[in-house]
């Protein structure tokens, strides 16, 4: 083997950022020899589409994975704030509603994470609590019913184009390179990590841990309310079941992402190929004409796959 | 015949040497004291007889027949058991499903009722049936009746050499005496017992024979524990030759008139600080000595704002000081290297060179890193510390040896240039080359003008290293010396563990404000005498020595008192004083030093026989509170 081939390796090995590029050329590849259609234009656009309300769960769930928690309640939160949203546009204008849904989104958050940091319990057990209650509250909130009739503005997000991307792709390709900033180079990001990965020693060099893991936990919820607006744009109705199954695809995207569930370990690049990888794999099927009962055996086993394989390069590593 | 023996075993755990060449045999019926300070091996040593660690080199042999273990199964298998003070019961399941756990591996039906009748003749046998419940679940037991229940564990499976490891550790004094009878009775019906402890009046309590280990070599043989006394044990675990590795560089030391730093009055952090007060002068290096659960370790961590303080004042650069958070203790230019370097110093996940900006982080105020700004100061000192910076900064942590990964988080704390530099055990798993250079280089720090505390258990490097050496013993300054002058003997002997400081302190306050004259608390060895603490300040009645002090029993004042025996009135020959001495023994016979009271020799006689009864008394109510207190 050459050195050169071999400093690759290595890399490869080392950098989740890098494996993911390559994982997601790879599925990319694959899928475009199956299917013709899958590099189309519109294709593509489709793909990006239906990665934004994914990728918007997955970056706040990538923030509290990082610190070692798990938060449960995105999807359910996503439904409810939905719902917040549908109603508030009457008497509030749209962007009013907006930030009325993603206040909510953030005191939900919050409310998370000062359980989980000051009474000290078990993060699956305070966000499973609070996916119930986020669920139930969307029922009552809306009746049981559908909200339709909104206001074309909010369709706009997800419609029009700018520099020749769909405008919601633009805007999660924005918050995606402003939280690698925050995590590579922002004090708060690498507080992040140093929680994940040891919080006393952290603790002991004067790092405010506290104040930074309630606020992973808010910004997971803001990001849910985010996801939950662009959601409501792409359909333009909003329904209280919305949302559903975001908190384990959110879960999935993360790990494939490379991220370590025990925290301290994990890139933000890697969630968005995660979330890549994923959609690319459901649009493949789609296009294969497989049986979308099956997409759930071919993601579980991406996930298996996934993590035996961190499992594999970690055990290599050390 | 030796149940057990040893022949030169030796294990190293990456570049770090644990055991070398060690010796040891235990004979049937004995307990064998297992002793040495931390990080001497004796705990490695029990791991590898249990089986759960296998030696390097060496052999062990079991009734003179050669012993391979293939882990701790294998080891209970050959009838060797280990009790540790985290059990490894099952909390859900009853005492009798614990008792028997084993069994539940083996084929075959359980067979309940015969196990019962088996279990209940064991716990008769240690004399226990009242006390332990068979059907009771363990969550609900006491520590220490689930100690018992794992020595039921291994009686069961018919063990012969029981290991106990720091058993006593979490135990309250009643339950220690439970677990003490109950080893005598296992050893007396042939078993042998191994006792790992640093606790020194427990050693001499149960055991028969004692081995010591240092650095990984065995300094004493199976002494019999009658042959020995509690200093020159601590002098045997601690080392006495002092090498070349402290050399001074000529001179050191702070002046008296140096800036004062830190001054600590009275601090208290419950449970173990208690009454803690000693000051540091700029330029100075002052050690915190004491052995383990003295307080030292806690004292600095509370001075750092880990712990909250709850008594007593700490005054730094002149001002009041009490942090919240470490993070208000960096900004104001502290540092702290903790004494568990993996559990919280280190972050695995982040670079050598993010390892070493990590305090810089907590102090840093703004949103982003400023990693950048420290290059020039992070180049300096690797060169300072002598660090491969091209080959280290970016690697991970954990490749690096102890000594390297501690010169790292040296740098994480000299990066910020503290006034004040707090360090716990730091050379504890560093090899000794790098350890001198450590030395110099906090020498080095000190002599530019940085405070520095240190806080170790190594007796020699404390000598070697401080300018002043505070003792602490149960949570309580108990002395304060000049380093360098100082001999490990006299070091030792003040740190002895003694229970309860404060309450002999509050019983010595009774007796001056009933009698009058000055009452003191001292150990006494052989001809010398070390003053532990005293009370009151009429000077006619100055027995001759200060807390603290080390003095031949003849150049004291009292010489006749302390000569005559315990208990009478004893008037000095010359007439100037008369004192009466009362020996205080601990729960288990052993001598704690003795307490005094010396009157004027003008001041009319006392009732001595009412003075007595008033020591005793007092001593009576200062030993059920100490159990009281350690039981709560």
């Amino acid at each position: 083997m050459s050195a050169m081939a071999r400093t690759l390796l290595h890399r490869l090995a080392s950098e989740i950022e890098l494996r993911m590029l390559l994982l997601t050329v790879v599925v990319m590849a694959g899928l475009a020899m199956v299917s013709p259609y899958f590099l189309t234009l519109n294709n593509l656009l489709n793909v990006m589409d239906q990665s934004v309300v994914v990728g918007m769960v997955a970056l706040g769930q990538t923030m509290v994975i990082l610190i070692g928690g798990i938060d449960l309640s995105v999807g359910s939160l996503a439904g409810m704030t939905g719902i917040i949203l549908g109603l508030a546009c009457k008497p509030l204008g749209l962007g009013g509603a907006i930030a009325l849904c993603l206040g909510v989104g953030a005191l939900a958050g919050l409310i998370n994470g000062l359980i989980i940091t000051f009474g000290r319990v078990a993060p699956f057990v305070v966000t499973l609590g609070m996916m119930s209650i986020a669920r139930s509250m969307a029922y009552v909130i809306s009746g049981a019913n559908s909200i339709g009739d909104l206001p074309p503005g909010l369709g706009a997000l997800s419609s029009s184009d700018v520099f020749g991307l769909p405008l919601n792709f633009a805007i999660l390709l924005v918050i995606y390179a402003l939280a690698w900033w925050f995590l590579a180079r922002a004090k708060g990001g690498r507080t992040l990590y140093a929680i994940g990965s040891n919080a006393e020693a952290a603790r002991v060099a004067g790092l405010s841990i506290r104040l930074w893991s309630v606020a992973a936990y808010g910004l997971s919820g803001v990001m849910s309310a985010l996801a939950a607006t662009f959601l409501a744009s792409r359909i333009l109705s909003i329904d209280p079941i919305g949302g559903n199954g975001l908190e384990l695809d959110s879960i999935a995207a993360v790990v494939i992402g490379g991220a370590s569930l025990f925290g301290g370990r994990g890139a933000i690049v890697g969630t968005l190929f995660g979330v890549f990888i994923m959609v690319f794999i459901r649009n493949g099927l789609n296009l294969l004409n497989v049986s979308p009962y099956w997409q759930g055996t071919a993601i579980g086993a991406i996930i298996i796959a996934a993590v035996l394989l961190e499992r594999v390069l970690s055990a290599r590593r050390s | 015949m030796s149940l057990l023996a040893l022949r030169a075993i030796s294990k190293s755990f990456g570049p770090t040497r644990a055991l070398d060449g060690v010796h040891f045999a235990l004979a049937a019926g004995e307990v064998h004291a297992l002793v040495g300070a931390n990080g001497a091996g004796k705990s490695t040593l029990a791991r590898i007889i249990s089986g759960h660690l296998r030696p390097d080199r060496g052999a062990i042999l079991l009734d003179e027949k050669p012993l391979r273990l293939a882990g701790s199964r294998d080891a209970i298998r050959h009838g060797i058991a280990m009790v540790t003070q985290e059990t490894t019961l099952a909390p859900d399941l009853s005492v009798l499903e614990n008792i028997m756990l084993p069994r539940l591996g083996l084929p075959g039906r359980l067979r309940w009722s015969a196990w019962r009748a088996e279990a209940a003749g064991l716990t008769a046998q240690l004399d226990q049936t009242a006390m332990l419940p068979l059907d009771a679940p363990v969550r609900q037991l006491a520590i220490g009746q689930r100690q018992i229940v794992e020595i039921l564990k291994a009686l069961a499976l018919e063990s012969r050499i029981i290991i106990f490891d720091e058993p006593t550790a979490s135990l309250s004094p009643l339950e220690s005496e439970r677990l003490f009878t109950i080893m005598r009775r296992l050893a007396a019906r042939g078993r042998g017992l191994i006792f790992v402890s640093h606790r020194l009046e427990e050693i001499f309590a149960v055991t028969d024979r004692i081995t010591v280990l240092r650095e990984g070599r065995v300094v004493a043989n199976a002494r019999p524990t009658v042959d020995l006394v509690p200093g020159e044990l601590v002098r045997l675990m601690v080392g006495r030759e002092l090498s070349d590795v402290y050399a001074r560089a000529g001179g050191g030391g702070a002046q008296k008139n140096q800036n004062m730093v830190l001054e600590v009055s009275h601090l208290a952090s419950p449970p173990v600080v208690r009454d803690v007060s000693f000051v540091v002068r700029q330029g100075e290096i002052v050690g915190l000595a004491g052995l383990v659960g003295a307080g030292r370790s806690e004292t600095v961590e509370t001075i750092f704002g880990l712990r909250r303080a709850t008594g007593g004042e700490v005054h730094y650069l002149g001002a009041p000081f009490r942090p919240r958070h470490p993070r208000e203790a960096i900004r104001a230019g502290i540092g702290f290297i903790p004494e568990d370097r993996r559990g919280q110093g280190i972050v695995p996940d982040f670079s050598v060179r993010e390892n070493l900006l990590l305090a810089h982080l907590g102090g840093h105020r703004g949103i982003g890193l400023a990693y950048g700004a420290r290059n020039a100061a992070i180049a300096e000192l690797m060169g300072l510390l002598d660090l491969p910076a091209r080959r280290l900064l970016d690697a991970n942590m954990l490749n690096f040896s102890g000594g390297m990964q501690q010169k790292v988080i040296l740098a994480r704390w000299l990066l910020l240039e503290p006034k004040l530099l707090l360090l716990d055990e730091p050379t504890r798993g560093v090899d000794i080359g790098t350890r001198s250079g450590i030395y110099a280089l906090l020498r080095r720090i000190a002599a530019g003008g940085v405070a520095v505390v240190v806080v170790s258990s190594d007796f020699e490097e404390i000598i070697g290293l401080a300018d002043r050496i505070v003792v602490l013993s149960d949570g309580v300054t108990v002395s304060e010396l000049p380093g360098g002058q100082v001999d490990i003997e006299h070091l030792a002997i003040l740190a002895a563990p003694r229970s309860s400081a404060a309450g002999i302190r509050a019983l010595l306050g009774d007796l001056v404000a009933a009698a009058g004259g000055i009452a003191y608390w001292i150990g006494v060895e052989g001809e010398r005498l070390v003053c532990f603490d005293r009370v009151g300040d009429n000077q006619a009645a100055d027995p001759g020595f200060a807390v603290g002090g080390l003095l031949p029993v003849a150049a004291s004042a009292i010489p006749a008192a302390l000569t005559a025996a315990r208990g009478e009135l004893v008037r000095e020959a010359d007439g100037s004083r008369q004192s009466l001495l009362i020996a205080l023994t601990g729960r288990r016979g052993h001598d704690l030093g003795v307490i005094g009271i010396t009157l004027p020799g003008a001041a009319p006689a006392p009732d001595g026989p009412a003075l007595r009864r008033r020591i005793s008394a007092g001593l009576a109510a200062w030993a059920a509170d100490d159990a009281e207190a350690r039981a709560a």
